[in-house]
């Protein structure tokens, strides 16, 4: 075989390994040997399970020849995010207070995944409770991106997104509450999608506020994403947010053409203060969608200043309730940055929380009727590509909360509208850093993102390109 | 609505249980004033009937229009 079993799709292994071209050992080994050229340089893994991965590979290898398939994934080595639960695993949280805690659970997403063959890689870094978008952490070190080792990765989800950037992974969950799938995604190249909240359940998944906690995939295709998306959503008993009723064919509708669909474009806010090149690859890719069939019309949404603040006060309330307890016992455990956010949660009066609460159905019928008129909104997921790691290590300065806000403008009125958002692989700048956007649906209508991502990705290449080894 | 100062910060994390020092209080002020200014349009101009549970009736009301247009 000429190509490295990782460098296929998830889609693409899956098949391989169920057709015997390629072993789950093959496809664990090369995961393995990749791992160990970029660990070094990402820090992406929070453990690499080495042995355990390659005994598991060999087990699915000998039960599919005796014809035992234990569901679509079968044998396909992953690693997500190090805040699933799974029962007899360390789970840190990417935290030193979680450093040694062992799971008894294992999480609903992830035992979907299980249930269709998936084995264990190992485990992702993150940021310090999910708490912070750069992927700096200040106990196991920053993840570094892998088009430029000094550039961030974007977080919570830094390790999905290193890892999955640089192939070391075939996808991997991560989690989005104000961003943390979407920016990982963007800055490092990748496809991510934050779904609508109840669309997977969280039951087993770290909480960190649990009014906009949504899980999704990290993977290389819109395809793998909508592979993952169909093989976790749905209802289930131990999360009652996750709704009832029938999951969508995902992948069916990511082979839909395009032709005939309304994307909007935002007039302002999402195309205010871009950076140059950002804002060449917003309209670079507007002009493909347009080419693809696409009608493009421009959408006045209501005032998102208002939605990220609102997004802002009941994440950091939720957050801090959360943490109270180790606020009181543990405070010198946390990373400066983060205690510094846990706190900024006990400043918020309950009726300034439950006001932001009342607001939402409302904030939400005023988004869906300014987009009554399309099928999807694109908008950047950043107004820049990656920065540097050295110039956002803010820790708790006063720049701290400057820098954050920046970063996320984008992604938290999202999640305060518990709407899905797509992140794709758009461009690259001339430095060669990747540029992400963000295709903004209705509620529930992840299918509508997919169709239209995998439309993009069906004539572009951004998304096939991968990092060089050094 | 007015962004908290310091002094009132330390007055409610205090009552929160979670004592903090004047230092940090000044440094919660400056993170969160933001995002109250953010709000401030909004707060106490809500009905009095509106309840956070409105959003999951938008939500699945958004669900079940999108599944009727669907061909």
């Amino acid at each position: 075989m000429n190509t490295e079993p990782t460098l296929m799709s998830l889609t693409s292994v899956a098949k391989a390994i169920a057709e015997k071209r390629v072993s789950s050992r093959e496809a664990a080994q090369s995961c393995l040997d990749r791992i160990a050229r970029w660990q070094p340089r990402l820090n992406a893994f929070m453990t690499i399970e080495a042995e355990e991965v390659l005994a598991a590979a060999d087990a699915a290898d000998g039960a599919l020849a005796k014809g035992n398939r234990r569901g679509a994934q079968h044998g396909v080595p992953l690693a997500h995010k190090d805040m699933y639960y799974e029962a007899g695993k360390v789970v840190t949280c990417g935290s030193k207070i979680r450093r040694d805690f062992v799971a008894t659970k294992t999480s609903t997403a992830l035992q979907r995944l299980k249930d269709a063959g998936t084995i264990r890689l190992g485990s992702l870094q993150m940021a310090e409770f999910a708490y912070g978008p750069t992927g700096h952490n200040a106990h196991y070190g920053p993840v570094h991106n892998p088009w430029a080792v000094d550039r961030i990765t974007g977080g919570s989800s830094s390790g999905s997104g290193s890892a999955v950037a640089a192939r070391l992974t075939f996808a991997a969950m991560g989690s989005d509450t104000g961003g943390s799938i979407r920016m990982p995604a963007h800055f490092c190249g990748v496809t991510g999608l934050k779904t609508t909240y109840g669309r997977i359940s969280r039951a087993g998944a770290m909480p960190l506020s649990q009014s906009l906690d949504t899980v999704g995939p990290l993977a290389r295709t819109v395809e793998d994403c909508a592979l993952l998306l169909g093989l976790m959503a749905g209802a289930d008993a131990q999360d009652p947010t996750a709704v009832a009723g029938p999951v969508p064919d995902y992948m069916a509708a990511a082979r839909e053409p395009i032709k005939g669909l309304t994307i909007g474009v935002p007039s302002a806010f999402y195309v205010d203060d871009l950076d140059p090149e950002v804002a060449r690859i917003l309209d670079e890719t507007v002009a493909a969608l347009k080419r693809e069939g696409a009608d493009i019309v421009q959408v006045e949404l209501p005032d998102q200043r208002q939605l990220t603040a609102s997004c802002q006060l009941v994440l950091a309330v939720e957050a801090a309730a959360f943490h109270k307890r180790w606020l009181i016992e543990r405070p010198q455990d946390y990373g400066p940055q983060v205690l510094m956010r846990l706190q900024n949660g006990l400043a918020i009066p309950g009726v300034i929380y439950l006001e932001a609460m009342r607001w939402r159905g409302s904030a939400l019928a005023a988004h869906l009727a300014a987009v009554a008129g399309v099928d999807a909104v694109i908008a950047p997921v950043a107004p820049v590509a990656a920065p540097t790691i050295a110039e956002t290590d803010v820790g708790n300065s006063p720049d701290a909360e400057s820098v954050i806000q920046r970063l996320t403008r984008f992604t938290r009125p999202i999640n305060y509208l518990g709407l899905p958002s797509l992140s794709i692989p758009a461009g690259f700048t001339r430095g060669g850093l990747p540029v992400g956007m963000q295709l903004i649906g209705r509620s529930f209508d992840e299918a509508m993102l997919l169709r239209i991502g995998a439309a993009f990705q069906r004539v572009t290449d951004f998304h096939e390109r991968a990092p060089k080894s050094a | 609505m007015t962004r908290p100062a310091a002094k009132e910060i330390k007055a409610i994390a205090d009552i929160a249980g979670v004592a903090v020092s004047n230092e940090v209080a000044e440094r919660i002020a400056n993170s969160i004033g933001p995002a109250f200014e953010g709000f401030a349009a909004v707060a106490g101009t809500l009905p009095f009937d509106l309840e956070p549970a409105t959003f999951i009736l938008v939500q699945q009301a958004a669900r079940t229009t999108h599944k009727k247009a669907a061909p």
